[in-house]
C-alpha cells in the first residue's frame, strides 16, 4: 500500500514535471516560429499590396489598352457553358436553362 | 531513596505502555497522509492555476485588444484585396535651437536633397522654430540624413494609408487626419475597431464589380450629362452591399478637402423624393393587408385629379381608365395607385412604410446617412404618397425596401461588413410571402411587357425586373419641372430573387446621339425622346447588368 502510494504520487510528480518541460519547449518553439512569421507576414502585406496595385482592374485595362489590339468583349451569360461528369461521362449543358416565356 | 519515591516509578513506568500498541505505524501512516494530503493541495493549487489560466486565455481572445497609438488596420475586400493597407512612413523635422553649424548642415542638406528650397529652410532655420524638413522620406535619402550625426535632425515615425483602388471606394471608406483619426466613412464609423483589431477589417463590396459599375456610370455620366449618380447592389437574401457606388468621387490618396456639395454620398446622404418606384409599396401594402388582389380591377379611373391646390394627374395619357392593380403597377398609373392608397388609408400605409424603413433614418454602417424629410400625414399626402411624391428617402433606403419585398417578406439590415454565415441567420419575416411572389411577378412584367416602362433592362438570362421612377426635383414653392431625379429599381433573378440593383441619375439630360437598341422587338432608336427614368436610368442598369451580370452569376454561385 506504502510502496503503490509512493510510486503514484513519484509518478505523478515526474509526470507534471516532463508535461511541464514539453509544454516550455513547445512554448519556445511557438514564439521562435511567430517571431520568425512576423516579418514574413509584413512581407506578404507589401507583395500583395504590389499585386493587388498592378492586377486592379482599373490597371488591367490600362494594360489591355496599352500592349493588346483586340479590345475586350462582354460574355454573353447565354453562351457559357457548364461541364459536369456523370457515369465517367462528361456532360456539357447551358450554364443558364432557358426559360420558357423567353 | 525512600520506598514512597520507588513505588510512584514504577506506577509511572506501568501507565506509559505505549510500546505495545501500533503506535509507529499509525505516526508513519498520518507522515505519509500529511505528505499526500500536501502533494494533493500542491497538484490542487497547481490545476487551479492552469484552469484559471486557461480561463484567462479565453478571455484575452474575445477582450478587444488595447488601442495603440500608431496602429490602424488594413481594410480588404469579400475577396481579401486590399482596399486600404497601412505603411509606416518617416518624417524629418529639424530643431533649429541643436544646430552647432547651420552653414555646414545647408551644405550637406543641399547634396542630399539638391531640389528643396533652401533659402526658406535658411529662414526657418533663423526662426528657432521646430519645423518639418521633409515629410514621408524615402529609405535611401533616411540612411543618409542619419549618417550626418547632426543632432538637431530628428525622425519621426508616422502612419500612412495607401489605396491601391484610388477613387473607387472614396465614398465608402472615407479619409482620416494627421492624427491618425478616421473623419469620414468607414474610417470614421469604425476608427476605434480599426485601431484594436489585428486582421484586416473585411468588406462586404467586390472590386471587381464595383470598378465594372463605376466605368458604366462614367460613360453614361457624359452621354446624359448627369449632375451626379449613385448605384446600389445588394444581396437581397443577407443584406450585403456588392458595389456600391456615387459618382463624382475623389481619389482617397490626394488627401484634399472636399467640401463640394457635388461630391456627397448620394447612395446614402442623398434625400430625394423619388417618384414611381413607391409605387411598388401601395400595391405591396394593399396586397399585405388583403384589400385588394393584383387581378383586383379599378373602374372608372379619372385622368385627373385635384387634392387641395394641387392637381394630380396622368403621365401617360394613352392610359385605359379601367385598370387592375397589376396594370396599374406595369403602367404606372397615378390616380390609380391614389385609388389604392385611399382603400388603405393612412394608419395601414404609414405602418408598411415604417416596417420596410423608409421613413426613418437608416441604421447603417456609414454615419453619412440622409434624414427623409418628416412629414404631417393628411388626405392630400396620402394621394401624393401613394405614387411617391411629398415622401422623401434615401436611395439606400430604397433599396433595402425593395431587398424585403423580393427576399420573401424577410427583414434585412444593409451592410457593408462581412459578417459570418451564424449573424445572417435568425431572419424574421415581416411581410407575407405570398405578397413577395406576387410583386416579383409584377415587376418582371414591367420589364417585359410592351406596356412596361423598363424594356430596356430585359436582359436575356438574367430575368430582370424591376420599377422605374421619374420625380421633379423639388424647390422652394413647388417643382423645378426640368430637373428630374430618374430612378430604376430592379431585382434579378426574379424566379428567385438574389439581388437588388438600384440605379439613380441626378438630373440627367436627354441626349441627341445615343443609340437605344430595343430587347423586346427588333431595331434601335437614335436620341433620347424622353427624360424619364425609361429612356436613362433603365439602360444604365440593362448596360451594367450585362456587364457584371456573368461575372455575378459564375463567382457567387449557390451550390
Amino acid at each position: 500500500m506504502k510502496k503503490v502510494v509512493f510510486a503514484i504520487i513519484f509518478s505523478l510528480i515526474l509526470a507534471t514535471s516532463l508535461v511541464k518541460n514539453s509544454t516550455k519547449e513547445i512554448e519556445d518553439k511557438i514564439f521562435m516560429v511567430n517571431e520568425n512569421i512576423r516579418p514574413l507576414k509584413s512581407e506578404l502585406g507589401d507583395v500583395l499590396l504590389e499585386y493587388n496595385y498592378l492586377s486592379s482592374p482599373d490597371k488591367l485595362t490600362q494594360y489591355q489598352t496599352q500592349y493588346f489590339e483586340k479590345n475586350l468583349i462582354k460574355i454573353d451569360i447565354m453562351k457559357i457553358k457548364k461541364i459536369t461528369e456523370k457515369n465517367n461521362h462528361i456532360i456539357v449543358s447551358d450554364f443558364i436553362e432557358k426559360i420558357k416565356d423567353e | 531513596m525512600s520506598d514512597k519515591n520507588k513505588v510512584i516509578l514504577e506506577e509511572y513506568e506501568n501507565k506509559f505502555s505505549y510500546k505495545k500498541s501500533k503506535t509507529n505505524l499509525n505516526i508513519e501512516f498520518n507522515r505519509i497522509a500529511f505528505i499526500f494530503f500536501v502533494f494533493l493541495i500542491i497538484s490542487a493549487i497547481y490545476s487551479i492555476q492552469l484552469l484559471h489560466l486557461g480561463s484567462l486565455k479565453i478571455q484575452n481572445e474575445t477582450k478587444p485588444l488595447v488601442t495603440k497609438k500608431n496602429y490602424r488596420a488594413d481594410i480588404v475586400d469579400r475577396n481579401g484585396n486590399y482596399l486600404v493597407k497601412t505603411v509606416s512612413s518617416i518624417d524629418i523635422g529639424i530643431n533649429p535651437a541643436e544646430v552647432i553649424n547651420k552653414k555646414k548642415l545647408l551644405i550637406n542638406l543641399q547634396l542630399i536633397f539638391p531640389n528643396k528650397n533652401y533659402k526658406e529652410i535658411s529662414k526657418k532655420l533663423e526662426k528657432n522654430k521646430y519645423f518639418y524638413f521633409k515629410k514621408k522620406i524615402i529609405a535611401d535619402d533616411y540612411e543618409k540624413i542619419m549618417m550626418l550625426g547632426d543632432k538637431s535632425v530628428k525622425s519621426e515615425e508616422k502612419l500612412t494609408r495607401i489605396y491601391p483602388q484610388k477613387n473607387l471606394f472614396s465614398h465608402i471608406i472615407g479619409q482620416i487626419d494627421d492624427e491618425n483619426n478616421g473623419i469620414s466613412g468607414l474610417e470614421k464609423s469604425f476608427d476605434e475597431k480599426l485601431k484594436q483589431i489585428k486582421e484586416p477589417l473585411q468588406l462586404t463590396v467586390d472590386t471587381d464589380i464595383q470598378f465594372l459599375i463605376r466605368e458604366e456610370l462614367i460613360k453614361f455620366h457624359s452621354i446624359f450629362r448627369s449632375k451626379g449618380s449613385a448605384v446600389i447592389l445588394m444581396n437581397v437574401n443577407n443584406g450585403e452591399i456588392i458595389s456600391m457606388v456615387s459618382y463624382p468621387d475623389f481619389d482617397l490618396n490626394k488627401r484634399e478637402t472636399v467640401n463640394d456639395v457635388n461630391f456627397i454620398n448620394r447612395a446614402t446622404k442623398g434625400v430625394y423624393e423619388l417618384g414611381s418606384v413607391f409605387k411598388t409599396f401601395t400595391v405591396a401594402a394593399g396586397l399585405e393587408e388583403g384589400l385588394i388582389e393584383t387581378d383586383t380591377e379599378f373602374l372608372n379611373l379619372k385622368k385627373k385629379l385635384k387634392c387641395g391646390k394641387n392637381v394630380i394627374s396622368e403621365y401617360d395619357k394613352k392610359i385605359p381608365s379601367d385598370l387592375t392593380v397589376e396594370q396599374i403597377l406595369i403602367r404606372s398609373g397615378n390616380i390609380g395607385s391614389v385609388r389604392i392608397g385611399q382603400k388603405l388609408e393612412i394608419e395601414k400605409l404609414k405602418l408598411f412604410l415604417e416596417k420596410i424603413g423608409v421613413l426613418k433614418k437608416i441604421d447603417f454602417d456609414i454615419e453619412e446617412v440622409g434624414q427623409p424629410i418628416p412629414f404631417k400625414w393628411g388626405k392630400c399626402k396620402l394621394a401624393t404618397v401613394s405614387f411617391g411624391h411629398g415622401i422623401t428617402t434615401t436611395p439606400l433606403q430604397l433599396a433595402k425596401g425593395y431587398a424585403i419585398i423580393a427576399n420573401g417578406g424577410f427583414e434585412i439590415k444593409p451592410s457593408l461588413i462581412k459578417k459570418t454565415l451564424k449573424d445572417n441567420q435568425n431572419k424574421k419575416r415581416i411581410i407575407k410571402k405570398s405578397v413577395s411572389k406576387k410583386i416579383n411577378k409584377i415587376l418582371r412584367k414591367i420589364v417585359t411587357t410592351k406596356e412596361g416602362t423598363a424594356e430596356f433592362a430585359n436582359i436575356k438570362g438574367y430575368e430582370v425586373g424591376g420599377k422605374t421612377g421619374t420625380a421633379e426635383k423639388a424647390a422652394v414653392g413647388g417643382y423645378t419641372g426640368k430637373a428630374k431625379v430618374n430612378t430604376f429599381v430592379s431585382i434579378f433573378p426574379t424566379s428567385k430573387p438574389k439581388y437588388v440593383m438600384l440605379v439613380l441619375l441626378d438630373e440627367p439630360k436627354t441626349s441627341e446621339d445615343y443609340i437605344y437598341k430595343y430587347k423586346n422587338k427588333n431595331g434601335s432608336y437614335k436620341g433620347t425622346p424622353f427624360n424619364t427614368a425609361g429612356w436613362t436610368s433603365v439602360e444604365v442598369a440593362g448596360k451594367i447588368i450585362q456587364k457584371i451580370g456573368p461575372i455575378l452569376a459564375t463567382k457567387y454561385i449557390e451550390n
